[in-house]
């Protein structure tokens, strides 16, 4: 934070493809607190590109949402901190950006659905005036132009009837058309990334396959590039174009949608999916379920930190960490196993391979 | 297919209506449903249909409005002066949210003892074995005896709950959404656990869910719930192959499917609309307003559950009988 304070603009380390929209390079995010450090996000390497849907998936605790705040930068400083790593948006360094330049990037490069609808608007404010405000701090409007761009916007995102809908207050809405209105919200200045962060968690599966599919026609007809941050991998499966796994602060595998659901390398997605019951199982077959818990933040495993719930671990996963290798492309994932020189299952002793 | 045709609880009729402003609140309208012995009954539907409230009059939470509710053949009275107390013994539950149903000031043994206090079950000895034998039978430790729920992961706070359910030996248990506040690898644990439960003690359960591929794993029969009414009633298998009911249908389509290749093809049904309010609810269906297929008859008449085919039951008037 402190040099390049006042340079924001045009400080491009390395020349990014231009249809590159976001670029995170080995992001490190800590948390001050009481007991400790929290280590929530430990190297984290991703890029989105335009019009794509880059789908991060993890279990809570794992840092998916803290990567996607540090892109905002909504984590107050501190107790945060950012201590090394870059987040390029656009032309934008992130890391480096003070405070009144965020503000202006905000809402307008960069914008966020949350998971619950119904905590992020304001319940005294009239759903049109919450758009009307986003737009006004971006946009040279007139109070008449922006009111008409929110009642454009609402329609978009095909809520019935807008122009009486924008004088409504959120409790008149349903959960539904709530996280409509946030979409609506959202996409008002065109950013160039959306980020939703668990966008149908609090809703039904009716409701849900509504808003996939408002997010799949904005991805259509939209340049804006997504990032989609879940835990159902259903949702992930049936949107996303790319996924990034991640386990405990560290993107451990990535890869396009069929390289991770078919092709997965990393044995915590692999474990992950398994936990799955498919459409096919039943009561009789045992679900795979992983043993144990995530590891603690405080004190991050100086290995692999799946290695303790891993069933493939070697002596060298518990104590050094395993680099990213190269699949295929742009497939890469962190695991020992992918090692040129990793002997074979039998090898290793291991009577289930 | 229930493996028995003991019929463990008879739900006849269930109606509980809550009086709210602005008129009456039919959370639950006039369902019946024969729960067997060692069965799992999934209960799906979305949130406001009244599965959790139907879930709650099962196991004696709130007094039915009408309606008669029978365990083993037997009356349960839950008015005042009834026989609540002897049924809490039989039915048990699970709750959905395992950081706001364990008590933060109590620990874990005397969260787990609490009923069989109250049952005056076994002296103070025996209780404390019982508690450590619940503790390893839900996969916890003995030591953990003596900690506060603050110190248990939520996966580990959800066996404790099953711990508590289980302490005194009820028959029949409902899960109220055991799983959906838990992490994707958490979740399998407690199913597996769940399900090792129901063999070694012969348990029967309601299980209540809105995740439908869970649902559809666990359950020997599932009831679709639509604003109070049972909409489809079948063995899981039927219900997922031949979905009769077209509120059934989309929900059913609705669910994502974690495999891309299935997503790309698979045609999505997508119902407009959201729930109406269960408060002064329509006449007739109570999916006329969302049904695609919605006729005259839908909204003027309210469609009965019948068998359409062996066992499986529909309400919807344009369903032909197979029977």
């Amino acid at each position: 934070m402190e040099k390049n304070k006042t340079v924001v603009i045009n400080n491009k380390k390395k020349d990014l493809p231009p249809e590159r929209v976001l670029d995170i390079e080995n992001l490190h995010v800590s948390f001050d607190t009481y007991a400790g450090e929290v280590k929530a996000v430990r190297g984290v390497t991703l890029h989105v590109d335009k019009g794509e849907v880059l789908a991060i998936v993890g279990e809570s605790g794992c840092g998916k949402s803290v990567t996607a705040q540090t892109i905002m930068k909504l984590n107050p400083m501190p107790p945060a901190r950012i201590p090394e790593g870059e987040v390029t948006l656009g032309d934008i360094d992130i890391v480096a950006a003070p405070e009144k330049a965020m503000q202006k990037i905000r809402g307008k490069t960069v914008s966020m659905i949350f998971q619950d609808p119904m905590t992020c608007l304001n319940p005294t404010m009239q759903v049109g005036k919450q758009i009307v405000e986003a737009i006004k701090h971006h946009r040279k409007l007139s109070g008449a132009e922006a009111k008409a761009e929110a009642i454009k916007f609402l329609k978009l995102v095909n809520i019935p009837n807008p122009e009486e809908r924008v004088k409504q207050y959120p409790h008149e809405y349903s959960g539904g058309m709530r996280q409509r209105a946030m979409i609506a919200m959202a996409l008002s200045c065109d950013p160039l990334l959306l980020i939703a962060d668990e966008p149908t968690t609090a809703l039904d599966v009716t409701i849900q396959a509504q808003i996939m599919d408002l997010l799949n026609e904005i991805k259509d007809e939209t340049e804006t590039a997504i990032i989609l941050i879940t835990h159902d991998l259903g949702v992930v499966a049936s949107m996303a174009d790319r996924i990034a796994v991640m386990y405990a602060g560290k993107v451990v595998e990535s890869g396009t949608n069929e390289e991770i659901f078919y092709d997965n390398k990393h044995p915590y997605t692999q474990a992950l999916l398994n936990s799955l019951p498919s459409v096919d199982s039943n009561k009789r077959d045992k679900l795979v379920s992983i043993p144990g818990t995530p590891p603690d933040l405080l004190a991050p495993p100086a290995g692999c930190a799946f290695a303790a719930r891993c069933e493939h671990c070697m002596e060298i996963c518990k104590t050094e960490q395993p680099p990213e290798f190269d699949i295929i492309g742009d497939h890469y994932a962190a695991c020992w196993l992918l090692h040129p020189d990793c002997p074979a299952a039998e090898e290793r002793g291991e009577l289930n391979a | 297919m229930p493996k028995t045709n003991e019929v463990l609880l008879k739900l006849e009729n269930i109606c509980k209506y809550f009086k709210v402003a602005g008129g009456i609140l039919k959370a639950v309208d006039g369902v019946t449903l024969d729960i067997y012995k060692g069965e799992t009954l999934g209960l799906v539907g979305e949130s406001g249909c009244g599965k959790s409230t139907l879930g709650r009059v099962a196991m004696g939470i709130y007094p039915q409005t009408s309606g008669v509710i029978e365990y083993e053949g037997n009356a349960v009275n839950l008015k005042r002066g009834g026989n609540r107390f002897d049924y809490a013994k039989k039915a048990q539950v699970i709750f959905q949210d395992p950081y706001a149903s364990l008590d933060p000031r109590m620990t874990v043994s005397s969260i787990i003892e609490e009923g069989m206090v109250i049952h005056k079950m076994y002296d103070k000895e025996k209780r404390k074995k019982r508690v450590e034998e619940l503790l390893e039978l839900v996969g916890l430790n003995k030591e953990h005896a003596n900690r506060f729920p603050h110190e248990f992961s939520g996966g580990q706070r959800q066996r404790i709950g099953i711990a508590r359910a289980l302490a005194i030996e009820p028959k029949f248990i409902v899960c109220d959404e055991p799983i959906s506040a838990l992490d994707v690898s958490i979740q399998s644990q407690i199913i597996n656990l769940l399900h090792d439960l129901q063999q070694k003690m012969d348990l029967t359960y309601l299980f209540i869910a809105h995740d439908l591929n869970i649902v559809k794993y666990i359950s020997d029969r599932i009831a679709v719930m639509y604003l109070g009414e049972v909409v489809e009633l079948a063995s899981s298998d039927d219900l997922y192959k031949n979905t009769c009911h077209p509120y059934s249908q989309a929900l059913l389509s609705a669910v994502p499917i974690p495999d891309p290749k299935i997503e790309a093809e698979k045609k999505r049904q997508i119902i407009s609309g959201d729930v109406p309010s269960p408060i002064n609810k329509p006449k007739g269906c109570s999916f006329a307003g969302r049904c695609p297929k919605a006729q005259d008859i839908c909204r003027k008449e309210d469609p009965k559950l019948r068998e359409i085919s062996p066992q499986h039951f529909c309400a919807c008037h344009l369903v032909e009988s197979k029977m």
